[in-house]
């Protein structure tokens, strides 16, 4: 059997064993949500999914790559259901976690494609630094609607932005990076207009946010504005021209909801993609 | 702010955040302040959605301390709000709350509430902004009024929510419309009807304007009619003195109903502002023509079963005279004499005591011309049916014809669900602070206009007129059933039944 015809058939199992009360659940699926997460970074991945995928409902296809192990695919397929006060039935999304193997790790969109489920939208979300060029990115960019990034998982800043905004045509891209600053940027954009003749941001927190947040001055204001960073694990001041901006309220969200947000888009979003080229050309 | 302006303003998607302002609740120990003003003020604090500099001034009769009042507060959050109790989140709306013990009449305790609002502009920044909420009896609304216009704050902006019932008739409604001219804009009066706060209502608008494959056959060429119904499975629950004047037919009918109606049977708006919206649900109302008394039937529940307990008839519930003509069920055939609807009938029905709370509009869609299977159909071949819920199990379901697997033709008619509770789980809001939290910004579009009001007492005023002239032998159904007999002969006579429940 191959593996597709085994994920659906173990599917099938699942979805008669919840229905064998004599109420079948509900499968609701509002896009399919592609996982391409390296043993590293496989458990944040499943944390942060389990804080999603009630408020996502989908197919989440979880992508585990070990190139250096022999050829296989490995495959565990579950449901979780939810319930929800006042509903009858329980709430299903399904996930399917593939571990690729050896060679099979640089094909991924060809197990990908069958899995997805037709007419909804696909999101990937590229756990680490993309291998930019590989054939593994290249592929799943190219079955995918948009790609669903964390900069601040990058070592190679800013270059790699260069290397992300190659992919600007190609695919709508979201950074949980600029997810994270957006009331700081909401605060920054309320000092208009005693702002527009910044010259210098500090900004304490991950390096992807404050290139972002930059970037994103330089190319809303035109002007260059020097960035003085201080490295710290949450976005935790930002101070304009020596002066600091106010802290937005209920700072910092979780990555679930960070994660939930960038799902919500479908657009390209132009002011990003500015603010990615300005924070690489600094 | 535009970003045409301020270039960092393009492409932010800031939550919608109000001004900064002054929540003032008449009466603020009542039980819609408890049971939904709170709980709903708690879960937009809790979601970061009230402005930061914010305060809630209650005002009412009961002689309590602010400190009281707070306590009472905070249990009837513990009590009724749909996410867990956070101290701090509580915290921050305590900090800025104050109560005022007056009557509202008595321009003392009017000019108490003045010098607390001023205090709060001066200690947390509210700016002169005020949205009033009259969570009172109507006999209270001119007072209110009359007292809020006269001490109107010189800067900021003024709103004000008033909640239903806009009065008992037209003539009464009209006379409440001209006070609240004399003292404000249309602009600034919301008058609440918190059907329209619900998800699953404005879930008509997107499902009619957002999807193509609806509007071309949203029209009397191809729906048979349309039924909607509000049941409820409670009585009165204590409300005799409330439910003995207005029935019904003031109670749910005039705003409820009619504003499902008016939302169902719509032209597309050009946009969705305020007035557009409205312009087209007047437009609605204005074409619905008065229904003649063999379309209407009233009715009044006896003594039943709910859910497996008796329950007693109107008649015997405290404070209900025992002879009372006052109805507690009402169906209705309507017609919206428009070029899009001619001659479709709308059959409504509202009621209490009914085997469930339901609230559902149903578009039946005309048969298939000419279906080669029906001779070896399964349980008949059914026309379709697009199935709105607005409450519980808020979502859309749609009856379809499919072929039962297996050797020859049977058909069987399958629903396809869409569940708001199953796509997006992120909890409905409840309507109340959807609502709540559109006053403060300032958007009417869920909240009906003056001349909705008029057109839809206008309707009821013309059927309760009616009703004058004969005496209903009363109860007619049982508690616990669909309703009278009547109400299923309105549909028989059609050649049509009620969906099934």
């Amino acid at each position: 059997m191959s593996v597709v015809a085994e994920v659906r058939a173990q599917l099938e199992e699942l979805r008669e064993r919840e229905a064998a009360d004599g109420t079948p659940d509900l499968r609701t699926s509002v896009m399919t949500h592609v996982v391409w997460a390296p043993p590293r970074w496989a458990d944040a991945a499943r944390r942060t999914l389990a804080g999603l995928e009630e408020r996502h409902p989908s197919r989440t296809i979880l992508l585990l790559p070990e190139p250096r192990r022999r050829d296989c695919i490995e495959t565990t397929v579950s449901m979780k259901c939810f319930t929800k006060p006042g509903l009858s039935h329980e709430v299903c999304s399904e996930v399917i976690e593939l571990r690729l193997c050896g060679k099979r790790a640089h094909a991924p969109a060809s197990i990908v494609l069958p899995l997805l489920i037709s007419d909804l939208p696909t999101f990937c979300r590229w756990r680490g630094e993309p291998p930019w060029g590989e054939p593994e990115l290249e592929q799943l960019v190219g079955v995918c609607d948009r790609l669903v990034v964390d900069s601040s998982e990058w070592r190679g800043l800013p270059a790699a932005y260069a290397e992300l905004a190659e992919l600007f045509d190609r695919i709508a891209v979201s950074d949980v990076a600029w997810g994270r600053g957006r009331e700081w940027r909401g605060r920054l954009a309320a000092l208009w207009p005693g702002i527009a003749t910044i010259d210098e941001l500090a900004v304490t927190g991950p390096r992807a946010d404050a290139l972002l947040l930059a970037g994103w001055l330089r190319s809303r204001l035109r002007r260059p504005v020097a960035l003085a960073h201080r490295s710290a694990r949450e976005l935790s001041r930002v101070a304009v021209d020596g002066e600091a901006v106010e802290t937005p309220l209920g700072w910092p969200p979780s990555p679930s909801d960070l994660l939930s947000d960038e799902l919500d888009l479908f657009a390209r979003d132009p002011i990003y993609e500015a603010a990615v080229r300005a924070a690489h050309e600094a | 702010m535009s970003s045409a302006e301020n270039p960092l303003a393009e492409g932010l998607r800031l939550r919608r955040t109000p001004d900064a302002c002054a929540f003032v609740v008449f009466g603020a120990s009542g039980d819609l302040t408890q049971r939904k003003l709170f709980p709903a003020l708690y879960a937009l604090a809790l979601r970061r959605l009230l402005p930061e500099r914010f305060g809630v001034v209650g005002v009412a009769r009961t002689e309590q301390t602010t400190k009281q009042w707070i306590a009472a507060m905070e249990k009837a959050v513990k009590q009724h709000a749909r996410d867990d109790f956070d101290r701090e989140v509580w915290g921050r709306i305590a900090e800025g709350m104050h109560y005022v013990a007056t009557d509202f009449a008595d321009d003392e305790g009017q000019d108490a509430v003045v010098a607390c609002l001023n205090r709060l502009d001066e200690e947390r920044g509210t700016s002169g902004n005020r949205l009033y909420y009259l969570a009172v009896p109507p006999a209270a609304f001119e007072t209110i009024v009359n007292e809020l216009g006269e001490r109107r704050a010189r800067e900021g902006w003024t709103r004000l929510i008033v909640e239903k019932p806009f009065g008992h008739d037209r003539d009464s409604a009209h006379a409440l419309n001209e006070t609240l001219r004399r003292h404000f804009a249309e602009e600034e009066v919301f008058r609440i009807d918190h059907y329209l706060g619900k998800e699953t209502v404005q879930n008509m608008l997107a499902l009619r304007f957002a999807n193509g494959i609806f509007e071309p056959i949203w029209n009397r060429q191809f729906i048979d009619h349309v039924q909607i119904t509000v049941a409820e499975s409670l009585g009165i629950e204590g409300r005799a003195g409330f439910y003995e004047k207005a029935g019904a037919v003031r109670d749910i009918f005039q705003n409820h109903l009619l504003q499902l109606v008016a939302l169902t049977a719509m032209e597309p708006p050009i946009d969705f502002t305020a007035d557009s919206v409205r312009n087209e649900k007047v437009k609605v109302l204005r074409s619905i023509h008065t229904p003649s008394p063999k379309s209407i039937v009233r009715g009044q529940y006896g003594r039943g079963y709910v859910e497996a307990e008796e329950v007693p008839g109107y008649r015997e519930e405290e404070g209900v005279a025992p002879d009372s003509q006052t109805e507690t069920f009402v169906a209705a055939k309507l017609f919206v004499d428009n070029w899009r609807w001619a001659d479709t009938p709308f059959y409504v029905r509202a009621g209490k005591r009914m085997p469930k709370r339901e609230t559902t509009i149903a578009i039946q869609f005309q048969r298939a011309p000419h279906p080669p299977f029906a001779e070896i159909a399964g349980d008949g071949l059914r026309p379709n049916v697009l199935l709105i819920h607005v409450q519980p199990d808020e979502g859309v379901a749609l009856a379809i014809g499919a072929k039962v697997p297996g050797q020859g033709m049977s058909i069987r008619t399958v629903h396809m669900d869409f569940l708001y509770g199953g796509a997006f789980r992120t909890g409905l809001p409840e309507a109340y602070e959807r609502l709540i939290l559109d006053a403060m910004l300032g958007d009417a579009t869920l909240f009906t206009r003056a001349d909705e009001v008029d057109e839809q007492w206008a309707l009821v005023d013309s059927i309760v007129a009616a009703w004058r002239r004969d005496r209903p032998t009363f109860p007619n159904y049982e508690a616990g059933s669909w309703g009278p007999r009547a109400a299923d002969d309105l549909m028989h006579r059609d050649g049509r039944s009620w969906r099934r429940h």
